[in-house]
């Protein structure tokens, strides 16, 4: 049986719409409330139904990569950041968010410049300074990035944008997009391998319902 | 200083049973191989850089734990046994019988991001076989060292044993045919299975990405077409041989070993690979067990003409993957 992890957060209405259209009850998930491992058996599963983890997004690429899980969603910017050696066959068509520079000047560092850059993701935000012409010291925080750049913490911040709305709430403005952000099915080697039929099943299946390409 | 037991990240003492059991297979598998006809070699732990340079890629580079000595010179520690026989060995060929077969055990030291299961010490039982052959997937060098690799890795416990077999340069045609000199980065897509980028290229390539070999192997130019099938061939032999390995073809997993220079810098650490490819998994985990393949090439810049072929397996991985998966059924049996 194949074992998927599953994100807690706010990618789990997304993936669990997407399991669905698959033919994947979702049901015992959203009925389960506190409960972090469960089965989904039934007709129309691939192969003999699946097991499913919840876990945190930060955690997910590390028990999938390890062969905990043999797959999990994950969001696109975690697997950035995160690396590691994982297959990502397709991206959820639903979900997408952008992984962006927002300021409270509404321009971007001079070049020359030296800023302080807030973030969840330093290694992506180390990567994306190296190429610019203005230079930064990447801070390392865990939520609320957005007050960074409002404190005067940071001049600047990489942080996820859906709607826009937090930014324009707190007077900051959206300087750069740095890349489109999707939840994305990850795969280990090793489990590919093993139950390539049943995960092409189930890729396929989203793919015919268009919730991944 | 205050004294405690903690070791640097990614090291790991093994005492008491755990050594027993290290010490165990390694001695089983180094019986086996000198039976095979391997002679053992042992090799220093620290090595000169510089004559690395030329066969090192941006990857291996990124791993190596290296420093200047007290009398100025650029050294490492050993990070991968291949390339440090190979240069050992390259001077001294015209002066040894071929063929040669050679066995080694010990750690190799690579740096990597702290993260489960990803150490920063191997212990690696390997072997290397040099001067006999041609190319891949006829008799030659490549079959037999697979063998021996499959006959290690059973010695194991961990089941079940899936063995992934390719070749360097497989879909180069392909690749250049899609994408230009773009083909590297369209490489590293297949070998994620990046479906969309596979499709969007090709039929073909999005074939390879879901079974990993194309309908019919004339697909992939004259002289690949060629090469699978002989692959094919020794894969029918050895999983008959083999039959609770599971032996499959993976022409998408291998995709960034490609060999012409225009689809450079693709291949990773262990870029000198030039003919048949493999790599193991074994056990529940997600991570290889061992990889091995041809690679005269590697001789070639070192300055000698040999066929060569080898593999190695890292112990500690192997062991890890006997445990089976605990079942939810078996957990919420011990939480009663």
């Amino acid at each position: 049986m194949i074992r998927l992890a599953l994100p807690k957060g706010r990618n789990l209405p997304v993936v669990t719409a997407a399991l669905a259209a698959a033919g994947v009850d979702p049901a015992p998930i959203e009925q389960g409330e506190r409960r972090l491992w469960l089965e989904l058996p039934g007709e129309g599963l691939p192969g003999d139904g699946l097991e499913v983890l919840l876990l945190k997004d930060w955690d997910l690429p590390l028990y999938v990569e390890y062969g905990v899980a043999d797959c999990g969603f994950v969001g696109t910017d975690v697997l950035d950041e995160m690396g590691g050696d994982l297959l990502v066959p397709v991206r959820l068509t639903a979900g997408h968010s952008r992984l962006s520079l927002i300021g409270r000047r509404g321009d971007l560092p001079e070049p020359g410049s030296q800023v302080r850059l807030a973030t969840k993701y330093p290694r992506t935000a180390r990567r994306l300074v190296a190429e610019r012409s203005w230079g930064a010291e990447v801070i390392k925080l865990s939520g609320s990035i957005e007050l960074a750049p409002l404190l005067d913490l940071a001049e600047i911040a990489l942080d996820i944008v859906q709607t826009g709305r937090t930014l324009e709430e707190n007077h900051l403005a959206e300087l750069e997009v740095v890349a489109e952000v999707a939840p994305c099915l990850v795969v280990n080697r090793a489990s590919y391998q093993q139950h390539r039929e049943t995960l092409n099943d189930l890729v396929g299946r989203m793919e015919a319902a268009e919730v991944a390409r | 200083m205050r004294i405690t037991a903690a070791l640097p990240t990614g090291m790991a003492a093994l005492l008491f049973d755990a050594a027993r059991r290290r010490r165990e297979m390694e001695g089983r598998m180094a019986g086996e191989l000198a039976a095979a006809g391997y002679s053992e070699v042992i090799l220093p732990v620290l090595d000169y850089l510089e004559p690395y340079e030329p066969i090192l890629s941006s990857a291996s580079r990124g791993e190596l734990y290296s420093f200047v000595g007290r009398g100025g010179e650029l050294l490492a520690l050993r990070s991968d046994f291949t390339p440090m026989l190979a240069r050992l060995l390259a001077p001294r060929l015209p002066s040894l019988e071929l063929p040669l077969r050679l066995f080694y055990r010990g750690d190799v030291v690579r740096y990597q991001d702290e993260r489960a299961g990803r150490q920063r010490e191997f212990y690696q039982v390997g072997a290397e076989l040099l001067g006999a052959g041609d190319d891949a997937g006829s008799r030659d060098a490549g079959p037999e060292v697979l063998r021996v690799f499959l006959r290690l890795l059973s010695m194991g416990e961990a089941r079940p044993i899936r063995v992934v077999l390719g070749f360097a340069g497989a879909l180069d045609e392909v690749l250049l045919g899609a994408a230009g000199e773009a083909g590297a980065e369209l490489a590293a897509a297949l070998a994620r299975r990046e479906r969309r980028q596979a499709g969007d290229a090709s039929r073909l390539l999005h074939r390879l990405v879901e079974t990993g070999l194309p309908e019919d192997p004339a697909e992939l130019g004259a002289g690949a077409a060629g090469k699978l099938r002989r692959l094919l061939a020794v894969r029918e032999r050895l999983a008959a041989e083999f039959p609770d390995v599971g032996l499959s073809v993976d022409l998408a997993e291998f995709a960034p070993q490609t060999l012409d220079p225009r689809l450079a810098g693709s291949g990773g650490r262990r870029s000198y690979y030039d003919g048949l490819v493999f790599r193991a998994y074994a056990g529940q985990r997600g991570l290889p067990v061992g990889a091995g393949g041809r690679y005269d090439r590697l001789f070639h810049t070192l300055g000698a003409e040999v066929s060569a072929a080898g593999f190695s397996i890292d112990l500690e991985r192997l062991m890890d993957g006997r445990a089976p998966r605990t079942t939810l059924a078996a957990a919420a049996g011990k939480g009663r």
